[in-house]
């Protein structure tokens, strides 16, 4: 029944496609988080020169998600990518506590900007695995996303190695009605879910 | 040789070493802002130098390197001898192309521009450099974050920048292994110090001949000529290398000079390149340097590889373009490859990506785009190129009003409002900005009854012959007659664009800049591109109509304009269109005395060494060579017959001269001889004088072409004038 209905969605709406931008500091983890989702495999990654760019899918919708360099030098590049992008995921190294500051500053750079005005905010607090690590709750207060106005923004705690938390990130970004289906609840999608639980944060400015 | 009106005709890059300079003829004040700030170049790091190296120029200016900072993201490390540029984050920028993370190895070339008012100062300098770079990326566990990522590059004025990839491979691993200032010196003294004392200078007739020959002995003489003055010099200087323009620094025993001293050239393989060597780090790499090095033809792109490209989808399924008079020549199915060629024409913004590849490969297709457009004729095309940049050059991209880059970045195709044409490299496909406007109508336009909103039909009714082109390149491509076969395909389209643009200026706004000369003085009238009939003018003329708008006051036009002055000045016959006679014994039927009038002309005429290479210009390997002078042979006139004979004798004792003459075919060759013997016996005057008809009726070249086919064995002379028009 559910299969049906989704199927008859899927022939009203389409399957849908959305171009996410995945930003942060350099060795936050933005690379693995984008193999992790594509391949489904921890890689090793080495500090990306530019981008990188893929296709992933989940259910009916088709996530292009470009990964673009953190470096101090090439983060004036980011507002290349801002035009058409209706999404932002923010990663941060939830266990760099001495650069928490300078990612708040490029968070709020980004977001001020004017062609990202549309789009929606992910957060990811990763490297959750890490002894020490902030929890979305920190970092929600360090990033002061309670400041935020008129903007839709989503704290998820993951582990880019392990997979954990990015599915949970990834569909916050669709319209709901694009990812019913019968097994929604069941997750199929070959990413382990969350192994240890912690609350989603999900702020709603006015 | 000095350098003479002839070598400034043909930009530095020629030849690479000589002192022409061209300036931009149309650079706008917005885009020569853009080039100044972008690739800026300091003045200081003249003096820098010693006084030596100002006296002649380097092979190679500056060596630089550049690493990806875990933390900064690309910096630059080390200039050599020093600093190349204002800005040299942007340099580090392009040293390090995306996505090198995902590969080990990337070659990526692109240019850097000097600044004007140091040219000026410098008037010997010539203003492009070409920068060759190559990037590493070795992986390594005790590395931070696994991975060391480093470039090199070779800034050079030779536009043959290619010659320098096996030293740069050798150079980057030593660099890694030495990462200090010393490597670079060590390289630099290497570079430097190859020997091209032995490459021949040529002038421009020369060059062009040899260029459009693929005769492995061309002007092979000109090497002795060098070699004799060498040993000579050698045996009376003692240790005074003043004279020797390529030695720089004396390292070890001289490569270049060995075969040089015996006088001997048993070396030469091929008289297209010079064989030199740079000693590096013990090893001597055996290098080939280009002789005549057409402009616009930067390092070793692959002209069949850019036509394969976008020429194999379309044969597939073909796919509708979007209508533009400068582009869509011949309507919706216009052949990607003739979409690319009128948009490089008529200046629009051209885009390669190629996502995925390595940039080298991207930047390979720009230069074959170059040399597409420019045909070793058009310019001003490298010059505005950026065979790889990047994202963060977009701004400045976005000043320069017509532009040919190669990128990797996908998100160039998301942005239609950066170019009006896209040549993706992945598909195969080309796609017309739909931002692009429709031109303004033009005189051309309305004196040919077309209009800038021109429908399908508009486009099909008038034929510009470039689908039959295009049949006869890929054809050129499957049989495999080589890389220089296609090149010299595409030399003849953008020839016979530019004479058609000629013939159309001269009926519409009534004179062409394109067209020098003084015809109330020549011994025969007439100039120009030939038709066989006022249809097939009219054809072509309205078929090209529209494009020829479009290319008029573009930079490459504009040069043209410039270059037609100077090429005039240059010709040591301008009492006659040689180009244009010749054609018309090519296209036309004459009569016996129109016929008659050319090869008299053409024997009095042409006499001297530099006249007969006018000559010898004109009637190329991919146009049946010699043939239509040969054919002459065969006049009824007996006074024509001897007249030719005296001619070709002329021919085939010059330098050149002798392969064309070599070229004849049998059948012409026996006429020649029995004619010359005939003409010695009758000391110039026989009593036969009327006998030698052989039952030709109308004399024209053309109706025989199955004799040059017959004859010509192996060499594809005989297909040069398929795809020509007007036959």
């Amino acid at each position: 029944m559910g299969g049906q209905i989704s199927k008859l969605m899927a022939k009203v709406f389409g399957s849908k496609e959305m171009r996410l931008l995945m930003l942060g500091l350099d060795a936050a983890g933005k690379t693995t988080i984008l193999y992790k989702l594509k391949l489904n495999q921890g890689v090793t990654t080495i500090p990306t020169v530019g981008f990188n760019v893929e296709t992933v899918t989940y259910k009916n919708v088709k996530f292009n998600v470009w990964d673009v360099g953190g470096q101090d030098k090439i983060r004036p590049l980011w507002r290349h990518y801002f035009s058409g992008t209706q999404g932002l995921i923010f990663v941060i190294d939830s266990n760099d506590r001495d650069r928490i500051d300078e990612a708040r500053q490029e968070l709020h750079r980004i977001i001020q900007d004017r062609e990202m005005k549309e789009s929606l905010l992910l957060v990811f607090a990763n490297k959750q695995d890490l002894p020490g690590a902030m929890s979305p709750q920190e970092v929600t207060d360090k990033l002061q996303l309670s400041k935020l106005k008129d903007r839709i923004w989503y704290v998820v705690p993951s582990c880019a190695t392990t997979g954990e938390g990015l599915i949970e990130g990834l569909v916050r970004f669709p319209p709901p009605y694009l990812l019913l289906d019968g097994s929604d609840q069941a997750r199929t999608n070959n990413i382990s879910s969350l192994s240890f639980s912690f609350e989603s944060f999900k702020g709603l400015a006015i | 040789m000095e350098v003479t009106d002839d070598d400034t005709l043909y930009d530095a890059e020629s030849n690479g070493r000589e002192s022409g300079s061209i300036s931009m003829p149309t650079s706008s004040e917005a885009e020569s802002a853009a080039q100044r700030t972008s690739y800026q170049s300091h003045q200081s790091q003249q003096s820098q130098r010693s006084n030596m190296e100002l006296q002649q120029p380097l092979h190679v200016d500056y060596i630089l390197v550049a690493e990806f900072s875990i933390d900064k993201g690309p910096t630059m490390e080390h200039q050599y001898p020093a600093p190349i540029s204002g800005d040299e984050h942007m340099l580090a920028e392009l040293m390090l192309p995306d996505q090198t993370h995902l590969r080990f190895q990337d070659w990526t070339i692109f240019f850097l521009h000097k600044e004007e008012e140091e040219s000026e100062e410098y008037p010997g300098q010539q203003p492009l450099i070409y920068v060759l770079n190559l990037v590493n990326t070795k992986h390594d566990k005790r590395e931070k974050r696994g991975a060391k990522v480093k470039a090199m590059a070779i800034c050079t004025r030779h536009s043959f920048l290619h010659i320098y990839k096996p030293i740069l491979l050798l150079a980057l691993e030593e660099y890694f292994r030495k990462p200090t200032l010393e490597t670079l010196a060590e390289l630099f003294v290497a570079v430097n110090s190859m020997d091209m004392g032995g490459v021949p200078n040529l002038s421009v007739f020369e060059r062009q001949i040899l260029a459009t020959s693929q005769n492995k002995e061309m002007f092979l003489e000109k090497f002795d000529e060098i070699a004799q003055q060498e040993s000579t010099n050698e045996s009376s200087l003692v240790q005074s290398d003043v004279g020797n323009r390529a030695t720089y620094f004396e390292i070890g025993p001289g490569s270049g000079r060995s075969k040089v001293i015996n006088g001997k050239l048993g070396k030469i393989r091929d008289s297209h390149e010079y064989e030199t060597s740079v000693t590096y780090k013990g090893v001597k790499i055996p290098i080939k340097v280009p002789v005549a090095v057409m402009p616009e033809t930067v390092g070793d792109f692959s002209l069949i590889q850019l036509v394969t490209t976008f020429s194999t989808p379309h044969s597939q399924s073909p796919q509708p373009f979007p209508l533009h008079p400068h582009l869509t020549t011949n309507g919706p199915y216009t052949h990607p490859v003739i979409v690319l060629i009128n948009a490089l024409l008529t200046q629009k913004r051209v885009i390669f990506l190629g996502h995925g590849r390595p940039s080298g490969e991207v930047a390979n297709h720009v230069l074959a785009a170059c040399y597409l457009a420019s045909g070793g004729v058009l310019k001003g095309f490298t010059r505005h190129a950026f065979p790889y940049t990047d994202i963060s050059k977009i701004d400045e991209l976005l000043y320069v009003s017509g532009f040919i880059a190669g990128v990797i970045n996908p998100m160039f195709a998301n942005q239609p409002s950066w170019w009006d044409v896209l040549c993706d490299i992945d598909t195969g496909r080309i796609r017309i900005s739909p931002q692009l406007k429709p031109p303004p109508p033009t005189d051309g336009l309305t004196f040919f009854n077309l209009n800038p909103n021109m429908g399908v039909s508009d486009y099909v009714k008038h034929d510009t012959m470039d689908n039959a082109f295009m049949e006869d390149v890929q054809h050129c491509i499957s049989m495999r007659f080589g890389e220089w076969a296609v090149r010299a395909r595409w030399r003849d389209w953008v020839i016979r664009f530019t004479r058609m643009a000629t013939a159309f200026e001269e009926a519409v706004y009534g004179a062409s800049a394109l067209w020098i000369g003084h015809e109330e003085n020549h011994v025969i009238k007439g100039h120009g591109y030939v038709w066989a009939d006022e249809a097939l003018k009219t054809r072509d003329l309205t078929a090209n109509a529209a494009r020829i708008e479009g290319w008029r006051g573009t930079r490459s036009y504009l040069t043209l304009v410039q270059e037609s002055a100077q090429l005039y000045q240059a010709k040591p016959i301008k009492i006659v269109d040689l180009h244009h006679q010749i054609d018309r014994l090519r296209v036309l039927r004459l009569s016996h005395e129109d016929s008659e009038k050319i090869y008299m002309v053409l024997k009095h005429y042409v006499d001297d060494y530099e006249e007969i290479n006018q000559l010898l210009c004109v009637i190329p390997e991919t146009q049946n060579g010699i043939f239509p002078i040969a054919f002459g042979l065969f006049h009824p006139s007996q006074k024509v017959r001897f007249a030719v004979v005296e001619l070709l004798e002329k021919i085939s004792t010059h330098m050149a001269g002798r392969h064309f003459f070599n070229n004849m075919n049998r059948f012409q060759r026996l006429a020649y001889i029995r004619l010359k013997q005939e003409k010695e016996n009758s000391g110039g005057f026989s009593p036969i004088a009327t006998d030698g008809t052989n039952g030709v009726g109308t004399f024209s070249a053309t109706t025989t072409p199955t004799t040059a086919a017959a004859a010509g064995a192996a060499r594809f002379t005989t297909y040069g004038t398929v795809g020509r028009g007007g036959i």
